[in-house]
């Protein structure tokens, strides 16, 4: 689009910013700074608490955490930069698509020996045939390589245009479109799709809860409504149930693979009962998708317990150890107590403001169990006993005795991706469409060939010249070989 | 597990390449007819030796050669090689294999050095056993291959392009194909390597990553960095028809590229943390 001096401001802008979008300088500006974006990124440790950045970073971490640096991927800069892409690709795509469309159908078919002389690649032939005979022997050679092929008559004698490939032209477009589709993909997925992760202990029956979206508006920004996506969770009618869960190892020792197997009810009917599932080969049902993603030890949970009852002041044992069950009461024999483990924490640590014990972590550092002790039937105490130090409060109040915390076996979890991303087939579909597109486009070659045939006294003067839009040089050696076999045929023509 | 066979296959790959490479630069130099074939005879058996080698490690491991650096780099050496010797006998110049030789010796040099740890034979951990992994690292690694090669050739062509702009003429240098042809070999190489990085640490990479972890995209480091090269070449196809840029410009942008790969392949590896520390374990 030009514009002149005339032109209303308005008009003159909307061109520079037409022409901006574009130009491929652009294109590759983008493309550039998507690259530094993306290491910054990479090398800039993503989304931590902000602490983290003041104490790696010093006083760099404020301006980090204006610009967002601390999440990239998510921040406007890079959103900002993907969509001058989209625009990037649509303005191209409309200012250079038709004159494309236009240039790779029209061409010329009736060219004079100058036209041809000046293609690049060019070769003049002289035959001792008749035109119609040479013409003849140029259609065997174009249609046996596959040439689509048009002919003109003119004043001097004949024009032959022959193409193909003219859909490798096409090629890149479609890689364009396809890039649209991918990105399509991907903005649904964020919109509708959501990913959870779960726990989920042998025999237990959970619930799973998803989350739905609703579109709404917030005026949030200087009162100016935009369109908003607020997103709730809401329990559905679907429920999981593991039946059991289990870790292969090879020989050596390392693990091989990690096994869960699953029931999944719908509205209270087993759906799929008993479906065995391992990294790499998740459970899809009604669009959710069910992966195993990692395990663990319960960290609030044990199956049982080992404890030792001690007389404190010889230190000798007044029985050998015992096991009890979880929650299960446990009378030890050859005495009158009983116990009741109520309670675990796989990582100790208590809040002194609320007086509540809780796992610092999911990792076994310091496990503490919570016990009842009843002597006669009565509760005479209720303490944490400690698997790291077995002496701590563990006396007996009111007696010689001390209960030792010696062993337990904890509860294997398994843990449970859980993702909804209807855009995943988009994405699929776009990646293939780019795929062909890249094949048309790279190797698939829009190959044009002229041919004048001419009557000159009693010879017949041949050109043949052609064009391709990339691969010259392979191009070259097809054109040689092509004036060759014209020139060869039957009749010894000259070469010149 | 024993891994004699493929240690004792690429030592000798080892010394084959580099007798191959020497050869090809000896060619270069001397320009002696029976040096080169005696260079493409060589190119082809030590390409067969690091076929020999990955086939036996692929028999020891019973898995795809690889799963870790010392195996992939092989495949790459590999791809390079055949990549090489198809270019070499389509387009008859042979004096490009001294600097497509030496891409595959250093390559070879580089996995030599690998802590001997590499060598032994790794039991796939559970996100490995997958046809989609391997699917993803054999398309992934031609696409390496083809960036590879388009370096060798950007590097020429800048040396030929300086010389023919200043009409000099050194033997050295006169010996070069066209800046032209190497310029369009590099397209070329770039072309092929686009489309398998494309499928291959892209598409394939994201259809094993959504079926082990439920995300086909989570901007892990190696992720990332695969977009970034990704975006440098294609940066590459777009300086080529910009005005301005095609040219000298754009084969700097084909070694900026490859810069990149190393950093996707080694740097990440080594220096950044994420789903694919495998390599590093
Ligand atoms: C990451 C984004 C992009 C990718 C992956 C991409 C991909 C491609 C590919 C594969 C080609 C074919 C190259 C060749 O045949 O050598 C191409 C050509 C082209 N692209 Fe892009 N492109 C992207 C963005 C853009 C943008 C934003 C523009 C807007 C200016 C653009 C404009 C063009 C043009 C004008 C051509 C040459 C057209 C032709 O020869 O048919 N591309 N692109």
């Amino acid at each position: 689009m030009t514009t002149s001096d005339k032109d209303p401001i308005h008009i003159i802008i909307g061109n520079k910013i037409w022409g901006l979008f574009g130009s491929l300088k652009f294109t590759l500006f983008i493309l550039f700074s998507l690259a530094v974006f993306s290491i910054i990124g990479t090398v800039i440790q993503q989304n931590q608490p902000p602490a983290f950045y003041t104490m790696e970073y010093g006083k760099w971490a404020s301006l980090i955490l204006r610009l967002g640096l601390e999440d990239m991927y998510h921040a406007r800069w890079f959103s900002t930069l993907l969509v001058f892409l989209i625009v990037n690709i649509v303005v191209c795509t409309i200012d250079r698509f038709p004159p494309k469309w236009k240039s790779t159908f029209e061409s010329k078919v009736d060219v004079d020996a100058r036209f041809i002389k000046n293609l690049l690649n060019n070769h003049t032939i002289i035959l001792n045939d008749e035109p119609a005979l040479a013409r003849e022997r140029i259609m065997n050679v174009l249609r046996s390589k596959r040439y689509k092929i048009k002919e003109a008559n003119n004043a001097g004698g004949m024009s032959i245009y022959a193409w193909k490939g003219m859909i490798g032209r096409f090629g890149s477009d479609v890689v364009h479109v396809s890039l649209l589709l991918i990105l399509a993909g991907v903005i649904i997925g964020s919109i509708v799709g959501f990913k959870d992760f779960g726990a989920f202990y042998e025999g237990e029956v959970t619930t799973i809860p998803v989350s739905e979206f609703q579109f709404g508006i917030d005026s949030s920004w200087h009162g100016i409504p935009l369109p908003k996506i607020q997103r709730y969770r809401k329990a559905s009618d679907i429920q999981l149930r593991l039946d059991k869960f289990w870790i292969d190892y090879y020989e050596t020792g390392q693990t091989k693979q990690y096994n869960s197997i699953l029931t999944v009810s719908d509205n209270g009917k087993e759906v799929i009962k008993g479906k065995q599932i391992w990294v790499n080969a998740p459970l899809h049902y009604k669009g959710l998708t069910f992966y195993q993603s990692s395990y663990g030890m319960a960290y609030d949970k044990v199956k049982q317990a080992e404890f030792v009852l001690k007389n404190s002041k010889s230190g000798k044992a007044i029985a050998p150890f015992f096991t009890a069950d979880w929650n299960t009461p446990f009378d030890i024999p050859g005495t009158d107590y009983r116990i009741r483990i109520v309670g675990f924490v796989s990582d100790f640590a208590f809040d002194p403001a609320t007086k509540t014990i809780f796992p610092k972590s999911a990792e076994h550092n310091n496990p503490a169990i919570n016990v009842e002790i009843y002597k006669a039937g009565k509760l005479v105490s209720r303490p944490w006993l400690f698997y790291n130090y077995t002496d701590l409060f563990a006396a007996i109040p009111g007696s010689d005795y001390e209960l030792v915390f010696q062993r337990y076996q904890g509860i294997l979890y398994t843990g449970l991706s859980i993702n909804k991303d209807p855009g995943t087939t988009v994405v699929w579909a776009g990646s293939v469409l780019m795929v062909v597109g890249f094949f048309m486009a790279f190797f698939i070659f829009h190959k044009k060939i002229w041919i004048n045939v001419k009557r000159n006294g009693n010879e017949t003067e041949v050109y043949v010249g052609g064009m391709i839009n990339k691969n010259k040089f392979i191009f070259e050696r097809e054109l040689s070989e092509i004036a060759e076999s014209i020139k060869s045929d039957i009749s010894g023509g000259v070469r010149k | 597990m024993k891994v004699i066979m493929s240690l004792l296959f690429f030592d000798m790959a080892f010394w084959f390449y580099l007798a191959t490479m020497i050869l090809y630069i000896g060619y270069w130099i001397i320009k002696k007819e029976w040096l080169g074939q005696a260079s493409t005879v060589l190119a082809i058996i030590s390409t067969f030796a690091i076929f020999m080698m990955l086939i036996f490690r692929t028999k020891e491991s019973g898995h795809a050669p690889f799963s870790n650096l010392y195996e992939s780099m092989s495949f790459f050496v590999w791809i390079i090689s055949i990549a090489y010797l198809v270019i070499e006998f389509r387009y008859k110049i042979k004096v490009v294999g001294a600097f497509v030789m030496s891409i595959a010796f250093i390559a070879m040099l580089a996995t030599s050095m690998l802590p001997y740890r590499f060598q032994d034979i790794q039991p796939l951990n559970p996100a490995l056993q997958s046809i989609w992994f391997e699917l993803h690292v054999f398309s992934a690694f031609i696409g390496y291959a083809g960036f590879g090669l388009a370096l060798g050739m950007a590097v020429m062509y800048l040396i030929k392009a300086r010389f023919e702009e200043s009409k000099t003429s050194h033997f050295l240098i006169d010996r070069l194909p066209p800046s032209a042809i190497l310029d369009e070999l590099s397209y070329k190489s770039v072309a092929w390597g686009f489309v398998f990085f494309t499928m291959g640490a892209l598409i394939l990479g994201a259809v094993w990553a959504n079926k082990a972890w439920g995300t086909y995209w989570s901007w892990d480091p190696k992720e990332t960095w695969s977009l970034i090269t990704w975006f440098v070449y294609a940066a590459y196809l777009h300086a080529r028809v910009t005005r301005g840029w095609r040219g000298k410009k754009a084969a700097y942008v084909a070694i900026f590229g490859f810069l990149s790969t190393v950093f996707l392949y080694w740097g990440v590896s080594f220096v950044l943390p994420g789903l694919h520390t495998y390599a590093s374990q």
